[in-house]
């Protein structure tokens, strides 16, 4: 049994440790927000935030998510108002199909929590997604915008 | 424009006219019976009144519009439905959009006519359709496609339009039967009819049912473009506030009861069957495994949970039977390509006499040029769900075209058309991949996995693909060997093009130079080879559009002229290419030689459905000699831009992604199969190597264009013609090796 806290509720599943966490985020407890793309940490689809840190779900095992504080996108978006990233993200019409932007999103997240006014190079630096549709110019602007609100 | 009542109501297909009439108002002929029976149905069943196929409008004066085409991030969705509000004359906050369910009455033929009109023969990308048997009756049936950039300029523009033109006249032809008014004497605004002599008004909601039951006019009046409201202006898009919080549903979050997982590994060379899997037994007492199976193309596993299920697909041993593809190799398949171009040529396109210009031609300029094979790698990896509900097999998956997916579903399931459901979803990214039609092979054969396995299994499947999987079992964008040969005048322009290529093009005027050449001969060699093909994102013009704008920029090179004044000297001055090419060349304050910081610029043209982007690129070497792109200048004349915002984002992904293919993309082959697995070997630009991208849309009231590939082709070439003046010409993709 591994013992999840995920968006401030617990879960008790029975899966082996290694499982990588994104999968039993979105097959187990049902938060299909969190998407998969490469499953080697490669794309960042799969980003969620353990204690506070983006960490790539499909190359984390849920043994070593035990007892942290798992945020996924679905924290985002629970509430009435859309979070002021998300805002942003509406604003600057960011996704385009649209798939890898609950990673973009929270790897986005994780910048601005540790960083209120990223540099264009900090941005460079943190958000290393891969977006197939080129969402790149958007996803840029959008967290310029949300800097500073978050 | 007259518009027969049946054309209109029935579909819009038959507006028009040449090859379409024997495909598309075909098409809409035999659809008839079943479009009618589905317009009953809709009437009895839901909240308000049809208007006609497509067009709905509920007794709140809500305006429902059922919208053929899939979502894949195009925001087509949004541009139908800014087209319809406006020539019905609604306000855009009256507007909700659908998605048509997957039936033939949805049919959309029409999607075929903007290549129809644009080439007269052959129909351009519409061939590799007509070659693949398309044209058969029962395929076009299932033409409910989403691909060609085709939405907004067959159905919105030609279809849809005038469905909602139409529907206005009618409305208002309601309402001056029940004031005993002359219809002239009518306004609409916001969705409401108004007689101004006596301030009567009257919402569209209130007068649908009178006016559905009368005859729709031949003829409509459209609106003057310079009454729009809602056409040109910068719409939200509808799909993003759910894209934002995530609750768009993709196929890959498919969730029905008692779901089981599959994954599936591939067998190791294209065409290889499975001889025997040699664990079996072992696999099946792994944690959460319930099958085992071998189906077509691959191995696999369904198990609980989808980790255990690819975990334990992965395990699996297997032999697969001996098969001549083990011998290929990208080697092997460019000195075949390199054989074919040297022997016997079939010519595509010819103009002038290129021998003759040949024997006389001073300075001759030659240059062979390569792209290799690339896959669609859609950030979504391809997956089906299949399952059994109230006597009907279901599938959920994203995908291009609907129909023909529910079609093939139920051809492999053996099961009739109306034994199966199609649930069609969000798509995490297209590209040309979730189509159903490919150049030489069947992209569907991942739905066909599903079905298989949901059949053989018994259960309820969610069939996922690994990125492995999906990169190694793609319909490839064709490799293509081509070699170029031309001879300048003294004055250095070009006196003829001679240029020969591997393969026949979907489209003849990918290869052919967009430029005034007085002798000109573009010829091909060859068959398809065995690594399996199809559509990506711009089919040919990503291959052409960088052959053809290399060795343009290699002819001023020669020359010694600047590339852009020696591609203007070409063309026209009122061609559109010549007005995309000086507009970013102000944008991005031209320059032919590289600055201090060793920052050169490249430019190219290229012209592809129906829309003319130029592009500059901007681009240094580091002192390892590693390309980086600093920016993109891209000047679009895509016609009238029913949606600017939209035009922008889409070219500026495609340059994007067009960037990725020239830098990184490429997929090698050995031994019969794709070497490259996952995004560590088939490398995409991520932010910090995304140059700063500035789209202009240029002001236009030419014909609508397509613009969900059109970005891609320049970038390639820009990007290596910037190379150019810092040293060596790139004439093989990718730049990185
Ligand atoms: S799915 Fe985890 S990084 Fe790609
Ligand atoms: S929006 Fe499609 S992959 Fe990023």
């Amino acid at each position: 049994m591994v013992l999840l806290s995920v968006n401030g509720e617990s879960h008790q599943i029975d899966v082996e440790p290694e499982m990588p966490l994104l999968w039993a985020l979105r097959e187990e407890l049902g938060l299909r927000g969190t998407k998969f793309g490469c499953g080697i940490a490669q794309c960042g689809a799969c980003t969620v935030h353990v204690d506070g840190q983006a960490v790539r779900s499909c190359s984390f095992p849920v043994a070593a998510a035990q007892g942290k504080d798992i945020r996924t996108i679905e924290s985002l978006s629970a509430a009435d108002t859309p979070h002021q990233l998300q805002e942003a993200w509406i604003k600057h019409q960011v996704p385009q199909c649209g798939y890898c932007q609950s990673g973009m999103q929270m790897a986005a997240l994780a910048l601005l929590q540790q960083n209120q006014n990223p540099s264009d190079e900090d941005i460079d630096i943190a958000m290393t997604n891969i977006c197939r549709c080129g969402s790149y110019d958007a996803v840029r602007a959008a967290i310029k915008d949300a800097a500073g609100s978050i | 424009m007259g518009i027969t009542r049946r054309g209109l109501l029935l579909s819009g297909a038959a507006v028009g006219g040449g090859l379409l009439l024997g495909v598309a108002g075909l098409g809409a002929h035999l659809a008839t019976h079943n479009r009618l029976e589905h317009q009953r149905k809709s009437q009895s069943g839901s909240k308000g009144q049809s208007l006609s196929l497509w067009i709905r409008i509920t007794p709140d004066n809500e305006v429902v519009l059922l919208v053929p085409h899939t979502e894949m991030g195009q925001g087509s969705q949004t541009g139908l439905g800014q087209i319809v509000a406006e020539e019905l004359d609604v306000d855009w906050e009256q507007m909700r959009i659908e998605l048509a369910p997957a039936e033939v009455a949805f049919a959309n033929g029409a999607a075929l006519e903007p290549f129809i009109r644009e080439q007269v023969s052959p129909p351009g990308w519409a061939e590799g359709m007509f070659q693949n048997g398309i044209h058969r009756i029962a395929d076009l049936m299932s033409l409910q496609m989403t691909g060609g950039s085709t939405a907004i300029r067959g159905t919105g523009w030609l279809s849809m339009r005038a469905a909602a033109a139409a529907g206005r006249a009618m409305l208002m032809q309601a309402a001056a039967n029940e004031w005993s008014v002359d219809v002239q004497s009518l306004s609409t605004a916001g969705g409401i009819v108004e007689h101004q002599d006596s301030g009567r008004k009257k919402s569209y909601g209130d007068l649908v049912a009178a006016a559905s039951k009368l005859d729709a006019p031949t003829e409509v009046d459209f609106k003057d473009i310079t009454q729009y409201r809602i056409i040109g202006q910068a719409i939200p898009r509808i799909d993003v506030e759910s894209k934002v919080k995530t609750q768009a549903i993709y196929g890959i979050d498919a969730d029905v009861p008692d779901m089981k997982y599959a994954a599936v590994a591939p067998i190791g060379a294209f065409g290889v069957e499975i001889d025997s899997i040699d664990n079996d037994d072992e696999i099946l007492k792994r944690r959460g495994v319930s099958g085992v199976y071998s189906i077509d193309k691959g191995v696999a596993v369904v198990a609980d949970n989808p980790w255990r299920a690819e975990q334990a697909v992965r395990a699996l041993k297997y032999s697969a039977k001996a098969h001549d593809n083990k011998a290929v190799s990208s080697e092997s398949l460019e000195a075949d390509q390199r054989a074919a171009l040297a022997g016997e040529l079939s010519t595509l396109f010819e103009k002038g006499d290129v021998g003759l210009a040949m024997a006389d031609a001073g300075n001759q300029v030659n240059a062979e040029y390569f792209v290799p094979y690339l896959a669609h790698a859609t950030m979504e990896p391809m997956n089906a769900t299949v399952w059994q509900q109230d006597g009907k097999m279901h599938v959920q998956c994203g995908v291009q075209n609907p129909l023909m997916a529910r079609k093939k579903a139920a051809k492999v399931a053996s099961l009739d058309l109306d034994d199966v459901v199609l649930h069609p979803c969000t798509m995490g990214g297209g590209f040309g991949r979730r189509v159903g039609v490919g150049i030489t092979n069947d992209p569907l054969d991942w739905l066909q996995q599903a079905v298989q396995l949901h059949q053989e299994s018994g259960e309820a499947v969610k069939m996922t693909w690994s990125r492995e999987m999906d990169m190694r079992t793609d319909v490839y964008r064709p490799m293509v060997l081509a070699q170029f040969r031309a001879g300048l005048e003294n004055d250095g322009m070009p006196r003829f093009w001679d240029s020969r290529h591997y393969l026949a093009t979907q489209d003849v005027a990918a290869p052919a130079p967009p430029y005034r050449i007085e002798h000109v001969k573009v010829r091909h060699a060859g068959e398809p080879q065995v690594v399996p093909t199809g559509f990506w994102r711009s089919v040919d013009f990503s291959q052409h559009g960088f052959f053809v704008e290399s060795f343009i920029d290699e002819l001023a090179h020669a020359a010694s002229e600047d590339p852009l004044t020696y591609r203007l000297k070409l063309l026209g001055v009122n061609s559109s290419e010549a007005r995309a090419l000086r507009a970013v060349a102000e944008m991005a304050a031209w320059r032919s030689e590289a600055d201090a910081q060793g920052r050169a610029m490249g430019v190219s043209v290229v012209h592809s459905f129906g829309t003319t982007v130029a592009q500059v690129a901007e681009v240094s070497r580091d002192a390892s000699g590693m390309p980086k792109v600093h920016r993109v200048w891209a000047a679009v004349d895509c016609g009238l831009a029913i949606n600017p915002q939209s035009i922008q984002a889409q070219v500026a992904g495609g340059i994007h992604f067009g960037l990725s293919a020239a830098l990184y993309g490429k997929c090698d082959i050995q031994g019969g199969a794709v070497v490259q697995s996952n995004y560590h070997d088939y490398r995409m630009v991520k932010l910090a190597d995304a140059p700063r991208v500035e789209v202009k849309v240029l002001a236009s009231d030419g014909e609508i264009g397509g613009i969900g590939e059109v970005g891609v082709p320049p970038i390639a070439p820009a990007v290596c013609n910037a190379l150019a003046l810092l040293g060596e010409r790139q004439r093989r993709l990718p730049i990185v090796v």
